[in-house]
């Protein structure tokens, strides 16, 4: 399968729009992403997470493939992987106390064959981000000047 | 239901990126190890420079279509504070 992202998502309450999911269909039929799962949760104040029902006429199955790859049993030593030495994250890290949020599973159809071409030719990967929003736009106004330079 | 969040690795979308656990890349070890010469300091500008005119400029980032006209109008009334 391709590379699957963990999307967290906060909100303000628990509503959530079915704009989302609907886009989420669109990439699907696109053959771009792939959503595996939804699920919501909440951290109380405590810090306490707990998972909620999703809302009426959302699939009723959403959120157990979440729950079992990001959570683990009640007062169960953690197993799998040793994560020593390695940069970790949970939900407890991203999920601030007395907010809900919405953790998405999305595996993205377009970058298994690029991934799959680079690990062939021996690429190692050194840094992997996302540009902030305002080197998004310096670089897209150097696009908008490139283009420019090249109508003339 | 109750959900205890568990850790997991980190990983980048290519396979996993090497993670120094707050410390030196090798390519900021490499730099740090080796200094790049100083670059010379520029000349310094007259002190009596008059100072250029942004309007041109900006008529100019207009004309490109690099900033909209909105953005014109914007820059322009803060250059005219």
């Amino acid at each position: 399968m391709g590379p699957v992202q963990v999307l967290v998502v906060g909100f303000d309450h628990a509503a959530f729009s079915g704009e989302i999911l609907a886009e989420f269909t669109r990439l699907r039929q696109a053959g771009i992403v792939r959503l595996l799962d939804l699920l919501l949760v909440a951290r109380a104040g405590d810090g306490a997470v707990e998972t909620l029902a999703m809302p009426a006429g959302a699939d009723a199955g959403l959120g157990g493939l979440a729950a079992a790859l990001l959570g683990q049993p009640e007062g169960k030593e953690q197993t799998g992987a040793d994560t020593a030495g390695d940069s970790v994250w949970s939900l407890a890290d991203a999920v601030p106390p007395g907010s809900v949020a919405a953790v998405a599973l999305i595996e993205h159809l377009w970058a298994g064959p690029l991934t799959a071409a680079i690990q062939k030719a021996g690429g190692a990967p050194l840094e992997e981000t996302w540009l902030a929003p305002d080197d998004l736009a310096v670089l897209e106004a150097l696009m908008n000047q490139r283009i420019e330079e090249e109508l003339r | 239901m109750l959900l205890v969040p568990k850790q997991l690795r980190r990983s980048g979308m290519t396979g996993d990126v090497p993670y120094y656990g707050g410390r030196f890349t090798p390519a900021q070890a490499y730099a740090a190890s080796h200094p790049s010469h100083p670059h010379p300091q520029p000349a310094a500008a007259p002190a009596a420079a008059p100072e250029a005119d942004p309007l041109p400029a900006l008529q100019q980032l207009l004309d490109t279509g690099v900033i909209t006209a909105e953005e014109y109008q914007d820059l322009r009334a803060r250059v005219n504070r």
